[in-house]
């Protein structure tokens, strides 16, 4: 007990800048009570501490790359922002959630058999004119053979140019209760077979194609590993058409579930899906320029701008709605809940507190799911071998490896880790933020704000930063609304909306030029 | 005779570009020629392709001057900075504030351009001394996005327009980007030109290779004694300067003036620039504009509204397969190819090659 | 020199002409060393003649443009560290490389190839160093410079090595703890082959059998090190000492 205490104290020692400041943001918190009433501080800081966590989640996936493997992704918001797409698409049209998985996982099994493929090509010889141009004839091969097979296999899709079929409308159907399964286009079962055979020829093609830009690198597979990966790539395929088979009776069950399941099943969906993004990243366009820096941030700056404009293109620009979860939905009886007992029992979407009305999701839930996050990923780097390695790794990447370590397995892991949390990030914040082709930009920009406010690669860093981010943006966001009264002015300063931005960036530029490492950054 | 030799030297030097803009200047014509158009016709500004036409290279030549000093920045004296449109957005807003709220005269909002960029790129400097690299870039980010988010913000919306931004700057009418066309279009080629000619003299003269030690290693580049820092904020400030001239050019020809500009998204287009072009090669910047612009106009009008995603797979490709654009590939290619039929020669004719012939030309490398 | 196209089973790791360039700077340009089994090899030379990239080079950091590394007979010098270090070979850099946000323990926990590699060498380690197992819960940041040292050793004794890399043990230390750490390095010595790099020679002609001289990226001298400590001109001109 006396050591524990000592110890605390050497850190305090230790730590006075970090401890002073805390204690400044504390004391101004506390302050800011004075300003407002008791019941609008309460609901202002949980604001805060929400769009804290969503910040945290991306920002720690940020940091954890950053830190490992010196990558700064700038297609972090972009990749928050497919979380919230996708989690959309399998919450509120989970029929064409349904129909898109065929060919993704036909897609999959190509790539699965990669290792196939690879010795095949390996007992070609091939001259090296060949060798340089058949990848990209391969791929544009491949790509035309997809489009075209991809387009026959029956999708219920929606038109974002077509208002009466836009997301934005099933968005509301589903809110009001109203929701149609949506009809595919009639196909008789040859087509289908035949656009699935294209798909899977298709994939095949691309991995190929793949595998010979890097013919006669790679070392040979060995007869265990292809076996595993022509297991791997059946079971692929063969799911695939199960899905399809079951494609009814599949769809219907999912629209038979309660909307609370539904939106698990999204943020599974959502996290499954960033983590294979992730790691589908690492291994294709970030570790050929693990030896030029300033590349890597170029490429994934171009990918931001790309992923936007695949997003516009299948969901369209406006802003689309993403309903609550019944979960936090109720307004019936009892509703807003007076206590938890109410709450629990009514499912409502309100509690009242203070005389104010706390909304369960925006203000609670997604705080809860913040902190546990925070923990498991703190959990996992304290207390795994891999989280050992990554935080060796974040210091010294050489000297992990000449451990006998293979790190870059270990990259693939923390690039798919963090850009599954910043996924999970997106579809937590699509029902209480709304969803848009900007929000990524956004949420990077408060994200890096976060970061060089807590230090580039230290995770207690990130989420201190992503709660000053988030407390500072609903204060003057609060602030713009009651006003302040200054010392020696008689008007009150409303602060305008676009200056909330504006103040987290200033504080980011103070706080770097003050503490260039951070709040929790180490000096190199 | 020293004389004489000089001019030669600087034909030499700059006969290349010389020609290209002799060919430049006379394109206008050529475009004029193939509608059918007479030149007098198009001296004239008479509506047609070549006057859309110089309108599309007008718009090049000003995207140009704005990249070559992006590459000045990161690809000579290598300083990552993010902020990079705000140079450019800052000279285009003061020149449409200063003319249409306040009515100041071409020359003095032109003067008032030049010493806003001065401001601007001692702002950038001040903070060097305590932050480098990444950390740069994310302050210079946060300016950006500062001024980015100011200047649409509701307080200035009386000068600043908001977020439509600036619309219907009054221009001089001898100036007028829609009747006296031709006139602007020398006016911005002979501008670029100028702005070309100055950086190559800039990275040739001791300062600019002061700059291109700092990129290399700025800590052997302050160990041999120079103040770096200096070297820093001369680079900044040239680079400021520019970058806010090409934004009044940009105020002018448009008339209008949109935030965009002021965006990220301003700043990664000139590194695409850049980055298509060669970094650190300057021609690169100028060869980037065009291809940028041109690549743009024309997936645009053939593709509609998926051109960004074309532009966004284009510029990834070129990252990771052609990382040193097409001048830092050409020149690379060059100096493989001459070193190889110099060996080839040598041994078909047993020439012994003199050293000089060796020495490979002097290729800037890409930072890192 | 050494005829280095005939391979002795007789030397466990065998450095083979090696070149190595970092950037444009050509850092070794002819390295060959013999490593015999068993024994401790000193490398000696100047500051800047390229003991430290030899190691490097040895552990697959900083990859040989030309030249070859046979490890056991094997060649290991077109392999990933990771695999090289996975053969047997541990690695103590100059700079320690303690991992500062890791406990002691687990900057050894880290360094287990199989499971239960701790388990079975802890006894050894805290054998060489009792202090690591009164300091097991405090951080990498929290130990003294000559603390560091002692986890660093011990960290590359943690899996089945059977050649260690040791860069300069005894830098900026102070004497009576050099003096532990030779010691230590003595025993070690016994199971397993070393090569060390150490700066005073006084340490290091204690400590070696043979050695290798670097000079400007060159391998210069090589032999027994009962030879050298008479051989005051070779002394003077490469090392500068005595």
């Amino acid at each position: 007990m006396r050591r524990n205490w000592l110890g605390l104290r050497q850190t305090v020692n230790r730590n006075r800048t970090q401890v002073a400041i805390l204690a400044g943001v504390t004391l101004l918190l506390l302050f800011a009570l004075g300003g407002m009433s008791g019941g609008d501080w309460v609901i202002t800081v949980l604001r805060g501490l929400a769009v804290g966590a969503v910040v945290f989640l991306v920002a720690a996936g940020f940091s954890l790359i950053f830190g490992l493997m010196d990558v700064l992704n700038l297609a972090h918001g972009a990749l928050f922002m497919i979380g919230s797409y996708v989690g959309w698409t399998v919450y509120v049209r989970p029929d064409t959630a349904i129909d898109v998985i065929t060919p993704l996982l036909l897609l999959a099994a190509g790539f699965g058999w990669m290792p196939l493929w690879q010795a095949l090509l390996a007992r070609v010889h091939l001259t090296s004119g060949v060798r340089r141009a058949a990848p990209w004839a391969g791929l544009a091969l491949a790509l035309a053979l997809f489009a075209f097979s991809a387009t026959r296999y029956p999708i219920a899709a929606w038109n974002p140019d077509v208002y009466d079929a836009s997301p934005i409308v099933y968005a509301i159907a589903m809110d009001s209760g109203q929701e149609v399964i949506a009809q595919a286009p009639q196909v008789d079962g040859v087509t289908a077979a035949l656009s699935m055979a294209g798909i899977l020829v298709a994939g095949s093609l691309a991995a190929a194609s793949v595998a010979l830009v890097g013919h006669g690198q790679e070392r040979r597979a060995r007869r265990g590993e292809m076996r595993r990966a022509f297991t791997l790539g059946l079971a692929l395929a063969l799911s695939g058409v199960a899905v399809y088979a079951l494609n009814e009776p599949l769809t219907r069950l999912i629209f038979e579930l309660n909307t609370t399941w539904r939106f698990l099943i999204a943020v599974a969906a959502a996290v499954a899906s960033g983590f294979f993004l992730g790691g589908l990243m690492e291994m294709t366009l970030i570790r050929p320029l693990y030896l030029r820096p300033i590349y890597q941030l170029m490429l994934t700056l171009g990918l931001a701008v790309m992923i936007r404009e695949v997003v516009i293109t299948i969901w369209g620009r406006p802003q689309i709605t993403m309903p609550k979860p019944a979960l936090f939905a109720g307004t019936g009886t009892g509703c807003p809940a007076q206590n938890l007992d109410d709450l629990l029992a009514h499912q409502c979407s309100t509690i009242s507190f203070l005389g104010t009305r706390i909304r369960t999701y925006n203000e609670i839930f997604i705080i809860v799911v913040g902190l546990i996050v925070l923990i498991a990923i703190w959990l996992l780097l304290q207390r795994t071998r891999i989280g050992m390695i990554i935080r060796a790794g974040v210091q010294d990447r050489q000297m992990v490896e000449a451990l006998g370590i293979n790190v870059r397995r270990v990259f693939t892991f923390v690039f798919a880790l963090g850009v599954g949390l910043a996924t999970l990030g997106g579809v937590l914040a699509g029902p209480a933020l709304g969803i848009s082709d900007d929000m990524g930009e956004s949420l990077l920009l408060l994200a890096l704000i976060a970061l060089a406010i807590g230090g580039l690669t230290s995770y207690p860093g990130a989420a201190v930063g992503a709660v000053l981010v988030g407390l500072l943006q609903q204060f003057i966001i609060k602030y713009g609304q009651v006003g302040i009264q200054l010392p020696f002015m008689t008007e009150p300063l409303k602060p305008s909306p676009p200056l909330v931005p504006a103040s987290a960036v200033l504080l980011m530029v103070v706080v770097l030029l003050l503490l260039p490492n951070g709040l929790f950054g180490r000096k190199e | 005779m020293p004389r004489a030799n000089r001019s030669a030297g600087i034909l030499r030097r700059h006969g290349g570009a010389l020609g290209l803009m002799i060919v430049l200047a006379l394109l206008p014509f050529l475009f004029g020629l193939l509608e059918g158009a007479s030149p007098l016709a198009v001296w004239n500004n008479q509506a047609g392709a070549s006057k859309f036409y110089e309108g599309l290279l007008i718009e090049v030549f000003i995207l140009a001057v704005y990249a070559i000093s992006y590459d000045l920045v990161l690809g000579i004296t290598g300083l990552l900075s993010f902020g990079h449109a705000m140079f450019f957005a800052l000279g285009a807003y003061l020149t449409g504030i200063l003319l249409k709220s306040f009515g100041l005269p071409l020359w003095a909002t032109l003067l008032a351009v030049v010493g806003a960029g001065v401001l601007n790129a001692l702002l950038f400097s001040v903070v060097l001394p305590r932050v480098k690299g990444i950390t740069f870039a994310l302050v210079t980010l946060g300016f950006a996005a500062v001024f980015n988010i100011v200047i649409q913000s509701h307080e200035l919306s009386d000068w600043a327009g908001g977020d439509v931004g600036l619309q219907n700057v009054p221009i001089p009418t001898w100036l007028s980007p829609s009747d006296e066309r031709l006139r602007f279009y020398f006016i911005a080629l002979v501008f670029l030109f100028a702005v070309y000619w100055f950086y190559q003299r800039f990275v040739d003269s001791p300062t600019g290779r002061v700059c291109v030690a700092i990129r290399e290693n700025e800590e052997r580049a302050r160990v041999l004694g120079y103040p770096t820092f200096y070297f820093k904020i001369v680079a900044l400030t040239v680079a400021s300067v520019t970058a806010g001239l090409a934004g009044a050019l940009h105020t002018l020809y448009q008339p209008i003036v949109s935030p965009t500009i002021a965006g990220l998204g301003f700043t990664v287009a000139a590194l695409l620039m850049i980055l298509i072009g060669g970094i650190g090669t300057l021609t690169g910047a100028l060869l980037g504009a065009a291809v940028y612009r041109l690549v743009d106009f024309f997936l645009l009008r053939f593709t509609g509204s998926s051109s960004s995603f074309l532009i966004g797979l284009i510029y990834i490709a070129i990252v990771l397969f052609v990382p040193y654009g097409i001048v830092g590939t050409w020149r690379l290619r060059n100096v493989e190819w001459r070193t190889v039929w110099q060996e080839r020669l040598a041994q078909w004719f047993g020439i012994k090659e003199s050293p000089q012939d060796l020495a490979p030309p002097t290729t800037e490398q890409p930072p890192d | 020199m050494t005829p280095y196209n005939r391979h002795s089973m007789n030397n466990l790791l065998e450095v083979l002409d090696v070149h190595t360039s970092i950037g444009q700077f050509h850092i070794l340009e002819g390295v060959t060393v013999n490593v015999p089994r068993g024994s401790i090899t000193a490398l000696l030379g100047r500051n800047g003649a390229g003991k430290t990239t030899t190691l490097k080079t040895i552990m697959g950091l900083t990859p040989p443009r030309r030249g070859q590394v046979l490890f056991d007979g094997q060649p290991i010098h077109a392999q990933h560290t990771f695999d090289i270090a996975a053969q047997g070979i541990g690695f103590v850099p100059d700079y320690r490389a303690i991992f500062r946000d890791l406990t002691v323990a687990e900057n050894l926990q880290i360094a287990e190839r199989k499971a239960g590699d701790l388990a079975r060498k802890g006894e050894l380690i805290f054998q060489l160093f009792p202090d690591l197992k009164r300091l097991i819960h405090l951080r990498g940041n929290q130990l003294s410079g000559g603390q560091q040292q002692m986890l660093a050793i011990a960290r590359a004794l943690v899996a089945d090595n059977q050649l260690l890399l040791i860069d300069e043990p005894s830098e900026g230390l102070a004497p009576i703890i050099v003096e532990q750490l030779m010691e230590a390095i003595v025993q070690l010595s016994a199971a397993t082959t070393i090569v060390l790099v150490e700066q005073n020679f006084a340490v290091a002609s204690q400590l070696a059998k043979h050695y290798v001289i670097l000079e400007e990226g060159r391998s210069v001298r090589n032999g027994l090190m009962t030879d050298l400590v008479h051989d005051h001109a070779t002394i003077q001109r490469y090392l500068g000492v005595m």
